[in-house]
């Protein structure tokens, strides 16, 4: 059954054609296949969005299971004063951020000495010589993904919520608002703070 | 330093497209004027495309099936939990309940056994009387104290008693002709023919002493035979005996009637009742005849406070649900004295 959902979301674009609004209804009145849909529809992104947050695999699984859980438990007290994208994703951010507070690890350490002489010569034609005008092109090694990764893990918890919805799930301000519980103004001042940090951060790497 | 923190804000929103159209317009200047501006534009915008171009992570095989299963095993442990959480408190409320019945009952066992142990059988049962505000009547002999010489009632003094005792009296009778008188009681004797249930006649110097055993009508026959011998009596006196062994009340300047009437009692309660009121009455009427020997002083009225115990422990209860049977049977002692 989970594979014909499965499959029935790729073929028919699911994404955009199964209405949120009638499947959340039906979750709240007990229906089981409606919350599989809504699971179905948001596991990637909401894996994403922790795994860039927490920067481990294992963590972001556990931290995704545990967003879901919470949110089809508890999917009776969503008001519907956001949208349900917004409700889910404030749940997993929250559930991510403590979890980082918990698992704190300092981290002075430069990416510096962690980088190497080619990933720092194409960071730096990309970044300050600009001679590499395609961005996926620079980002498509494991090795600088990984480096963007652990630049965004330097980046101050709130900043770096702010900067991952921004950047990466692509929401906007109000969203994000809403997902990390704040005002939009914060918001502005989180994404330009945590992109100037991550800037200093990948520019210190390629010195 | 705030202004260039305020630039970076507005070229951020600029590239997110969150500025309305009149910012957009002001950036767009500042752009198109400030070298410096600009690069700073460019090199955030493609930092921002960098982060951006992030592929994104395939989600680990089997997660969905994990949040399903998972979602299902909270489901079943949440109702367990409600279900075990109910029974369990209901469970642990019957146990303290019975715990603490079970604490009193043997707190309450434990007080009675230590009051009884230590607590006298006296003080225990003025105790529960106490606490149970019972008025014990208290038994009134005489509603009038009898130094008064009231007559009382026959019910207050009237002892109860279950069983009768014989007939023991003691008359005595004082003259100036005892051998007169000696020699009537002897034919009165005959007369009655009581002389051979006289058991003993003991002469002595200046007294005589007949012991008579009989039933209470010949004594009275008796006595009504010696009445016309009352005059040659410078004074009489009769002990009436009670229960208790060895001790009497004595009725001073007895007449004939009274002794006969005092010989007719039904019982012994009757017979004390009676001299004991013709002990105040012949004191009254002739004290100054009495012998200050036999006065009235010397009436033990012990005799007349209380009756005996009607059953003891031992006795069958049978013995006193019987009808009182007067013991028709006596033993009359006459003594003759010479003054």
């Amino acid at each position: 059954m989970v594979k014909s959902i499965q499959e029935q979301l790729k073929n028919t674009d699911a994404n955009i054609s199964i209405d949120e609004a009638a499947l959340v209804a039906q979750a709240k009145a007990g229906n089981m296949d409606s919350a599989q849909r809504l699971i179905l529809k948001y596991q990637q992104r909401v894996y994403n969005t922790v795994l860039k947050m927490c920067g481990n695999a294992d963590d972001a699984a556990e931290l995704t299971q545990d967003a879901f859980v919470k949110v089809i438990q508890n999917i009776n007290n969503f008001k519907e004063q956001s949208s349900f994208y917004t409700w889910l994703f404030r749940i997993a951010v929250n559930l991510t951020l403590n979890f980082c507070k918990k698992n704190a690890a300092v981290r002075f350490q430069s990416l510096q000495n962690e980088t190497d002489n080619e990933l720092k010569r194409q960071l730096k034609d990309y970044l300050i010589d600009k001679t590499s005008p395609l961005p996926q092109q620079v980002a498509a090694t494991k090795e600088m993904h990984s480096l963007v990764l652990k630049a965004l893990e330097k980046l101050e918890p709130g900043q770096r919520a702010a900067v991952v919805l921004r950047d990466i799930e692509q929401m906007n301000y109000n969203q994000i608002a809403e997902a990390l519980d704040t005002e939009v103004g914060t918001v502005k001042s989180r994404i330009a703070r945590g992109r100037k940090n991550l800037r200093e951060i990948l520019e210190a790497a390629i010195q | 330093m705030k202004d260039i923190e305020h630039i970076e804000e507005l070229l951020n929103s600029y590239l997110d497209g969150e500025l309305d159209e009149r910012k957009s317009n002001e950036v767009k200047r500042l752009l198109d004027h400030d070298r410096q501006v600009q690069d700073l534009y460019d090199s955030i915008k493609r930092h921002k495309e960098l982060i951006n171009s992030v592929s994104f992570t395939p989600v680990p095989q089997g997660l969905y099936e994990n949040i399903t299963s998972r979602l299902e095993r909270e489901t079943l442990l949440a109702n367990t939990e409600v279900y075990s959480h109910k029974a369990g408190r209901r469970h642990l409320m019957v146990r303290r309940i019975m715990t603490a019945a079970a604490v009193i009952a043997l707190a309450s066992v434990l007080s009675v056994v230590i009051f009884d142990i230590f607590v006298p059988k006296s003080s225990r049962d003025k105790l529960i009387t106490n606490a149970l505000r019972k008025e014990i009547d208290k038994k009134v002999i005489y509603e009038q104290p009898f130094t008064e010489a009231m007559p009382v009632e026959d019910k207050k003094i009237v002892p109860q008693m279950p069983y009768d005792v014989s007939l023991v009296a003691i008359l005595t009778l004082k003259t100036n002709n005892p051998i007169e008188v000696d020699w009537f009681v002897a034919k009165a004797l005959t007369t009655t023919n009581l002389f051979g249930q006289t058991s003993a006649v003991d002469r002595q110097p200046g007294s005589v002493r007949y012991v008579i055993n009989c039933d209470n009508e010949s004594v009275a026959n008796l006595i009504q035979e010696l009445s016309f011998i009352w005059p040659q009596c410078t004074d009489t006196k009769m002990d009436i005996g009670t229960e208790q062994t060895g001790k009497y009340i004595t009725v001073n300047n007895i007449n004939a009637d009274q002794v006969i009437e005092i010989c007719k009692a039904e019982n012994l309660g009757q017979r004390l009742r009676m001299a004991h009121d013709l002990a105040i009455i012949n004191k009254i009427t002739t004290p100054s005849a009495i012998d200050r020997v036999y006065a009235n002083a010397d009436i033990d009225y012990d005799f007349l406070t209380d009756q005996k115990p009607a059953l003891a422990a031992t006795e069958k209860t049978d013995t006193i649900s019987q009808p009182l049977e007067p013991l028709d049977s006596a033993t009359v002692t006459i003594i003759v004295i010479s003054n």
